[in-house]
């Protein structure tokens, strides 16, 4: 995925503003990229572009070289349902669907049914540690297994893009480094790129890239803990 | 079970105070549908009861001639001219009109006389259940329903009462036959009911021309109207469509059938809407997941329709169950509702189009919805 000279105006007339001023950006195959800033620095901005849920006012944003300049709502969601998969802060997971089943619906808007999307769904709720709670409903876990489940939802669909935004920000500490252990080992993958938007430092070690936007421009961007220790 | 089905069965149960208020409002609204269809086909079969019951393949009838019960007559010469067409074997006259009943303890009720040569048996009381029609043509003989025993205020078989001033005793007692009017028939011979209703012995209502085997019924009805003056000839088929017109949609009394027909579909489709619509704002967060996660339109429709057609389908199932026993109760009343198998089915597909056009707010709600919002909340 690659996103070059991105701009966007959210807001109408006195009250409009730059939300993104010129961003350039590539994730890379095999690594997990931490976009980090303060609050209104512009990343869930970039995230919403990048996840194509939003068309940028300036720039061009290229899903596996395929542009999303000029598509029409239902193409832009055919483009995230079979390249991006998405980890929310609050999980978004469905209330009266099980584990199983809330994993199976990211395969189901595809058009995948059957026996082989249930075998897929229990495969990506076992490799995130959750075969054994395949049938409960999410009040019946914990927010990090809610937070693995859409961890599985994400991954099913085997896309090449993972954006994650705020993983952790509702979790413990422990339960965040889980997830982010999680996370990193799903980036090892080198035909996905996995990008987390974040403003919590604790999980720089869990990274390859750190991208630091202010003001709706990339300022800094560095190695992070797992490149280092590669 | 499709995954599609599975969240939109859990969307409509999660909350079931107002799932129970959606199935309240489409069986209200399909039971008051049914009834006012029910009570249209009644009311339908109940206008044509005579003619159904009447052995003639063409009706003679005066010029203009709204109904069955219209008192119109025709001349008997017209019967002696009707037998010489070639083709037309009998016309049986027919004798209708509107008389007072005096009871043996002195009260009165108006009757409607129907009287016919029972000897050509061309329209007879049926359903009998006590006496023998052969037994009308004895002195003073008629036939009466079992169901106006209390009207006319007799006891049953053998019973003597007056029709203007004439005496006559009950011969006949029948089983189902109610008039739509309220008003009791009384079966008679034909020059008996000259007599009790004051029609001359020179004329008759209607004449039920039969058509010899083999004729062609079209070409004797062309030379009834060749050779007769004044009169219509119809088949029952179009006597039965005429009076149905006269007494549904002449007196008005079929459109205000139909119009709280209307009614019930305009509160079940508002019922329905605003329960789907709260229902789908209620799970925006989850479409929006859906939409986020790359569904596409469709399948979010999907979910919103089959949500709207478990509710049609629950509806209508108990809606109909309660038709059924509105049937039943009705069954032996003045004027019974009656569903047909057609009728089940048109109230079925009425309920599933009331419950998917009452989809399109909620549809309209999710086609605007931003899958970006799923980062704000």
């Amino acid at each position: 995925m690659e996103a070059a000279g991105i701009a966007k105006d959210l807001g109408h007339g006195a009250g409009q503003i730059r939300a993104l001023k010129g961003v350039d950006l590539a994730l890379k195959g095999g690594q997990l990229t931490l976009l980090m800033g303060p609050s209104g620095s512009g990343k869930t901005t970039l995230l919403s572009i990048l996840g194509c849920m939003l068309t940028p006012t300036e720039g061009t944003v290229r899903v596996r070289g395929d542009s999303i300049a000029g598509k029409n709502p239902e193409d832009l969601a055919k483009l995230r349902r079979e390249n991006i998969g998405f980890v929310f802060q609050s999980y978004h997971l469905f209330p009266t669907l099980s584990a199983a089943d809330n994993v199976r619906l990211a395969l189901d808007v595809r058009g995948e049914t059957g026996r082989d999307a249930a075998d897929k769904s229990r495969a990506a709720l076992d490799r995130v540690g959750l075969s054994n709670k395949t049938r409960n409903y999410p009040r019946q876990l914990s927010g990090g297994e809610q937070q693995r489940v859409a961890i599985a939802r994400a991954v099913v669909g085997d896309p090449s893009v993972i954006l994650a935004d705020e993983p952790t920000a509702a979790l413990d500490t422990e339960n965040g480094k889980s997830i982010m252990a999680i996370l990193a080992t799903i980036a090892k993958d080198p035909g996905r790129g996995v990008l987390v938007v974040t403003h919590d430092p604790r999980l720089v070690p869990f990274a390859d890239r750190i991208i630091y936007i202010e003001d709706g421009l990339i300022v800094r961007e560095e190695s992070g803990g797992a490149q280092r220790r590669s | 079970m499709p995954l599609v089905f599975t969240l939109a069965f859990r969307n409509l149960f999660h909350d079931r105070l107002r799932f129970i208020a959606t199935v309240i409002g489409i069986v209200f609204s399909i039971v008051l549908v049914t009834v006012q269809m029910g009570l249209y086909l009644g009311f339908g079969q109940m206008v044509t009861t005579m003619i159904d019951h009447a052995s003639a393949d063409l009706w003679i009838m005066p010029k203009g001639t709204k109904c069955f019960e219209d008192p119109s007559l025709l001349d008997t010469r017209q019967r002696s001219r009707a037998l010489s067409i070639p083709g037309a074997t009998e016309a049986i006259p027919v004798v209708i009109g509107f008389a007072d009943w005096r009871s043996p303890s002195g009260s009165s009720t108006p009757v409607f006389v129907v009287g016919s040569d029972l000897r050509a048996g061309g329209l007879e009381p049926w359903n009998l259940i006590e006496g023998r029609v052969e037994s009308l043509s004895t002195p003073n003989a008629v036939a009466v329903d079992r169901t106006y025993f209390d009207r006319l205020g007799i006891s049953g078989l053998g019973a003597q009462a007056e029709i203007r001033q004439q005496s006559v005793r009950v011969a006949a007692v029948t089983d189902g036959i109610r008039s739509f009017t309220t008003t009791p028939y009384v079966f008679m011979d034909v020059d008996r009911a000259r007599a009790h209703t004051g029609v001359p012995p020179n004329k008759a209502t209607y004449f039920l021309v039969r058509v010899g085997k083999g004729a062609d019924v079209e070409q004797v009805r062309r030379n009834l109207l060749a050779s007769l003056t004044d009169v219509e000839v119809l088949t029952p088929a179009e006597f039965r469509e005429r009076s149905r017109q006269f007494w549904l949609f002449g007196t008005g009394a079929g459109a205000a059938l139909f119009a709280g027909a209307l009614l019930g579909v305009i509160v079940g489709t508002v019922i329905v809407a605003q329960t789907l619509y709260s229902s789908t704002k209620d799970h925006l967060n989850e479409f929006a997941t859906l939409r986020a996660i790359g569904s596409s339109r469709k399948y979010i429709y999907k979910v919103i329709i089959c949500q709207a057609l478990l509710s049609a389908v629950i509806g209508f199932s108990l809606a109909y169950l309660i038709g059924l026993l509105v049937v039943r109760m009705t069954a032996s009343g003045a004027l019974p509702i009656v569903i047909t198998p057609g009728l089940t089915m048109a109230l079925f597909l009425l309920t599933v189009v009331m419950c998917v056009v009452s989809a399109i707010a909620a549809i309209m709600k999710v086609t605007r919805i931003d899958p970006a919002m799923v980062f704000t909340r």
